[in-house]
């Protein structure tokens, strides 16, 4: 009894002392200056001195600020790539999963993107874009287009930054989605083909179905990394792009941190920006919990 | 059995924090101690001090520019065997972002660049240490053989930038000079630009127009006259024009003035008017760069820092005064970047003879200009260099008097942050493409700049509290 009591103990202090270090790491790198920000954010700190509280004016200031609706608007468009993404890397994955000849170097090249530096793609999409002698030009050129300057057109700049990402992410999500459709089992086909179904009507009633789950976290996961993207702009268009076309809440928040002695502001800004991913996580799994009991 | 183990583990393991922590404690015992001691030797002469002095020298530049730092600091170092110098260099777009970080996070480093519109608010929120005492008095340093323009970037007496009490050093000045392509006029057959009278903006443009053609006739052209960036060009135009961003107070935006407006419909007018240079379409200053580069472009801006590159450009160049407005006197932007050191440094001496050498020392200034990476910050040096015209660009005598007489500081710099500036820039793109006339941008833009400066004036009140 006592001998038990003791291991019990010894076990526990044992799995504390596992624990600790990544506790350790999230109270001091996640959650302390999660709670600093948000105090930061009710203060007019320039990240250097003194700390005031102003109440709530950073937040109201946000209202009229023009920029911030501009990185806000410029943000969520470049969402547009989510279903883009999603789209072709499950077109990819099905044609994939068919056993096609060369399916490992196929996935290879998708996946090379992935691994690749952010800031070593963006500075190689950076010369495709150019407008005088990029590829991307180059190739239009052979059928006779003149492509703009990418980058220093307010209307290209976005869907220019959308195709890089769509880009960028293609392989992973498509890796997600091929593991997906190798764990459903080909039983369902089958039964589907004794029934007389069609090759789309076993995708919509099986295939779509299955990987929901896969879908769901791609959604999730995407909305929240784009909700933060800011490399590419920082890289590609270091100064917002033209009109600011390109600059996202996360270039704004680091520019008036960073560049402008704002740091109370930013944090105003960081903070709406926790906010805002959480509430639309949150509708997400709302909505995701609802469908899968329609499903079932 | 399982128990003695577990205590054994956990035992070693306080045993090993304590040793980690008593050699850190230890450590600065050793120092404290030696310190006290070696008060009295300190007034005879810091060179008999015994102990190793560790500083951290944070900076940025590109690889030729780290390489010559580095070079350099390792001079310091033997020239000083009690001092170490923990280099820490980032890439130039991460370092403002380091350095603030770093500031926030209580981990200044001792010695490290700044940018010279950082430093009232460096200044107010104590970050910057005093060099005045240092600097001034000290007989190795003759201020008065360093660029006035320079040195004045770094002061500051708590209500002006630009006078008071010494804060940095210039790194360097860095003229922004407009360069020509020599072999370029010769090929035309038309006269050389004369180096001490500038053209007046017609002249200009007339100039321009006979070099933009179309070699090959295919319809496109392959040469132009200029390409310039607005953001670092417009400056030169307004100012020779007699206009500016701000007023004498540095607390008014005065873009809304009709000689800035001429200003800014001239630099637009290059491209839509006369078409001497490159659509906006390609305008971005890769493009122009490449095909000045490439031997395409007649007038190009040249800082210092191009030299080791140009060297090898497959033409010859040479340097001119900027076109001149209605001022008739040309201008241009010199940017700088300061050396400062942290005002929380355990060793003051040592990190302002740091600084000293890296920008007030013979010694240093021969290698960093050796390297061609920035004129000499020592006038006496740079009237010598100068005068050595066998070297690209033969009229290096514009740089200096680009220093000397005609360069200036981008408006930003008097102001806590240049927010406002810069969004002159954001908002720009419909002037340059002529979808909205500069006289009603300049109206439409004012009043939202200076918003964003009666904030940045209000955040520099509330900062010296």
């Amino acid at each position: 009894m006592n001998a038990k009591s003791n291991l019990y103990r010894k076990e526990k202090i044992y799995g504390f002392l596992f624990i600790l270090p990544p506790l350790l790491g999230l109270l001091i790198f996640t959650l302390y200056p999660m709670i600093y920000s948000i105090y930061g954010s009710f203060t007019d700190w320039d990240g250097l001195g003194q700390m005031n509280l102003i109440g709530l004016s950073n937040f109201t200031d946000l209202l009229t600020d023009e920029l911030f609706h501009k990185a806000l608007f410029n943000t969520l468009f470049m969402m547009l790539g989510i279903p883009i993404g999603i789209t072709l890397a499950l077109l990819l994955a099905l044609g994939l999963n068919r056993g096609v000849p060369g399916t490992t170097a196929f996935r290879v090249i998708y996946y090379v993107p992935v691994i690749s530096s952010l800031a070593a793609v963006s500075i190689m999409w950076n010369w495709a874009y150019n407008g005088d002698y990029g590829l991307v030009n180059q190739f239009l050129d052979l059928f006779g287009i003149s492509g703009p300057n990418w980058m220093a057109n307010k209307f290209t700049v976005k869907p220019a930054l959308i195709i890089m990402a769509v880009w960028k992410g293609l392989g992973y999500t498509m890796l997600l989605y091929l593991a997906a459709l190798q764990s459903v089992s080909r039983s369902y086909y089958e039964a589907a083909e004794l029934d007389g179904a069609n090759g789309f009507q076993s995708f919509r009633h099986i295939t779509w179905p299955m990987v929901r789950p896969v879908t769901f976290f791609i959604i999730v996961t995407n909305i929240i990394g784009g909700s933060q993207i800011f490399t590419e702009m920082n890289i590609m268009t270091p100064t917002g792009g033209p009109e600011y076309a390109s600059a996202s809440v996360v270039f704004y928040i680091w520019q008036k941190a960073f560049g402008n002695f704002q740091m109370g502001y930013a944090s105003a800004m960081a903070v709406f920006l926790g906010v805002f991913i959480f509430v639309v996580t949150l509708i997400q799994f709302r909505m995701n919990e609802k469908q899968s009991f329609d499903v079932d | 059995m399982l128990k003695k183990k577990g205590w054994f583990t956990l035992l070693s393991l306080v045993l090993m924090v304590s040793v980690i922590l008593a050699g850190c404690g230890g450590n600065n015992n050793a120092s404290s101690g030696s310190n006290s001691g070696g008060e009295a030797t300190a007034n005879a002469g810091k060179n008999d001090s015994k102990e190793t002095k560790n500083l951290t020298f944070m900076f940025r530049g590109g690889t030729d520019e780290q390489k010559a730092y580095e070079g350099v600091v390792k001079q310091f170092e033997a020239d000083h065997p009690n001092v170490k110098v923990k280099i820490v260099v980032t890439a130039a777009d991460q370092y403002a972002t380091k350095l603030k970080a770093s500031i926030t996070g209580n981990s200044v480093p001792d010695v490290f660049y700044f940018e010279s519109g950082d430093l009232k608010a460096y200044v107010n929120s104590g970050v910057l240490l005093d060099l005045t005492s240092y600097v001034e008095g000290n007989t190795n340093i003759d201020l008065n053989n360093i660029w006035k323009y320079g040195v004045d970037l770094y002061r500051y007496d708590g209500t002006m930038a630009g006078q008071g009490n010494l804060y940095g050093m210039p790194k360097d000045v860095g003229p922004f000079a407009l360069g020509y392509n020599k072999t370029m006029f010769e090929a035309a057959g038309i006269p050389l630009p004369d180096k001490d009278k500038p053209y007046t903006w017609d002249e200009f443009i007339k100039v321009a127009q006979q070099l933009t053609i179309d070699k090959d006739n295919d319809g496109k052209l392959d040469q132009f006259g200029a390409g310039f960036n607005v953001q670092w060009a417009l400056p030169s135009f307004v100012w020779s024009n007699g206009a500016d961003w701000l007023d004498a107070t540095k607390t008014k935006v005065t873009i809304d003035d009709p000689k800035f407006v001429e200003a800014l419909q001239f630099f637009v007018d290059m491209q839509l008017k006369y078409g001497i240079t490159p659509s906006t379409e390609q305008a971005q200053t890769l493009d122009t760069y490449q095909r000045w580069m490439k031997g395409e472009m007649a007038f190009f801006p040249v800082g210092p820092w191009d030299m080791s590159t140009y060297e090898t450009l497959p033409f010859d160049y040479d340097l001119m005064p900027y076109p001149a407005g209605s001022t008739g006197v040309s201008a241009t932007w010199t940017g700088s970047l300061g050396i400062g050191a942290s005002a929380k440094t355990k060793h003051p001496d040592e990190a302002v003879e740091l600084i000293n050498y890296l920008t007030a020392s013979k010694e240093g200034m021969e290698a960093l200009v050796k390297a061609k990476v920035q004129i000499p910050n020592l006038i006496d040096m740079a009237n010598e260099w100068a005068a050595d015209t066998t070297t690209k660009p033969a009229n290096k005598e514009e740089f200096l008097q680009v220093v000397n007489e005609y360069g200036r500081v981008l408006p930003g710099h008097y102001t806590y942050n240049a927010e406002w500036y810069n969004l002159f820039y954001t908002d720009i793109q419909p002037v340059l493409d002529g979808k909205v006339t500069p006289e009603e941008y300049v109206k439409s833009e004012q009043p939202k700049m200076q918003k964003l400066l009666d904030k940045a004036v209000e955040q520099e009140a509330k900062s010296k509290k």
